[in-house]
């Protein structure tokens, strides 16, 4: 009896074990814990998803156009006269990009510009500290969607938008090229949320 | 029309939040952003202009102009084929499309006296703001503002 119980036991914590270091849901499931470079490669790609949120919210936030432009071409004793006088970015600059949507009312488009850089830094932060970590990714997962959506929907009625993402890091890049981007970036995102780390354990991994 | 019992919005978070354990941090997420943009908010509360993309200071409307007596460059910030079709009096073309292009003739016949009035059509609303915005900061302008209702109110008082 007393075997029994400890042999249902250990076959509970090795399902809730292999649930907790697999990638993907149902059949698609891929046991990461069996491969420690995936594990790696996952943990490595959260820190540039965090990296890409976190660097388009400063340059939402902060006037760091110039510092960008130097550190770029390697002047650095110049970045590090720019970064003496850092100052705050005006707003009113990324409200002015959400709203050549036309999908918004000024208003909106200013609380906006107001509050989505926090909340890229806030789930960026989330991803790096792994503290909130799903909300993060759900978030950033929504956030990505939301502006791919929006960017198709203006291309298709003509509009000539600059979605102001990257400063002047992205100021020649084609829509193509932006898409492009932002499928990759919400196929990272996809991916890392379907780790499930807290995942149940599932009838079928009970069974085995 | 009743959707799938599993694709119904209430299941179909439940199981976000089961499978992902998202909803809960992600709401927290959600809040813990409005402080820092209620702050930002109010430091720059003198930049921001609630009402409308451009400053209630720098829209003028066709009286005003008109007031001026002549003492005003028109600016048009439409696209070319909408200048080519019709525009103001004497109305010169700045826009975005030919920037580079177009500002150099406009310069040669600016004047420090003279008042710089752009306007847009609703069709492009908010090209005026934009053309007289690069006015101000890249051209080093002043004096310069966006005429109320653009195209269509010149035509309706005309």
């Amino acid at each position: 009896m007393k075997a029994t119980t400890s042999n249902v036991q250990r076959s509970t914590l090795n399902a809730q074990l292999a649930a907790r270091t697999s990638l993907g849901v149902g059949r698609w499931t891929l046991d990461v814990g069996r491969f420690p470079v995936l594990r790696i490669t996952m943990q490595i790609l959260a820190f540039i998803i965090a990296a890409i949120f976190i660097f388009a919210a400063l340059i939402k936030i902060l006037d760091i156009d110039q510092l960008v432009i130097d550190v770029i071409h390697l002047r650095f004793a110049a970045a590090l006269q720019n970064l003496k006088h850092l100052s705050l970015r005006d707003p009113v600059g990324f409200a002015r990009d959400i709203d050549n949507y036309n999908l918004l009312p000024w208003p909106v488009a200013v609380v906006l510009a107001l509050y989505l850089p926090w909340l890229e830094i806030f789930s960026g932060l989330a991803l790096v500290t792994r503290r909130l970590y799903r909300g993060g990714l759900l978030i950033l997962t929504l956030l990505t969607t939301v502006f791919i959506a929006a960017s198709i929907v203006a291309k298709a009625r003509g509009l000539d938008i600059s979605c102001g993402c990257f400063g002047h890091v992205s100021k020649g890049w084609s829509f193509g090229w932006h898409l492009l981007l932002d499928f990759g970036i919400l196929g990272a995102l996809v991916t890392l949320l379907l780790q499930p780390e807290r995942l149940k354990t599932s009838a079928r991994e009970s069974r085995e | 029309v009743r959707l799938p019992h599993r694709l119904r919005p209430r299941r179909l978070l439940r199981a976000i939040n089961v499978k992902l354990g998202a909803i809960r941090p992600a709401l927290l997420l959600l809040t813990l952003a409005i402080v820092p943009a209620i702050v930002g908010g109010v430091y720059h509360r003198e930049k921001i202009s609630w009402r409308s993309r451009i400053p209630a200071s720098e829209i003028v409307d066709l009286d005003l102009v008109r007031s001026w007596d002549g003492n005003v460059i028109w600016v048009d910030a439409r696209p070319d084929n909408e200048y080519e079709q019709d525009h103001i009096p004497g109305a010169l073309l700045v826009n975005e499309d030919r920037w580079n292009e177009l500002l150099p003739p406009f310069l040669a016949q600016w004047s420090p006296e003279k008042k710089v009035v752009v306007y847009c059509s609703t069709k492009s609303c908010n090209l005026a703001g934009d053309v007289a915005r690069r006015l101000r900061e890249e051209a080093q302008l002043q004096n310069v503002f966006v005429l109320e209702g653009g195209w269509e109110e010149w035509l309706r008082k005309k």
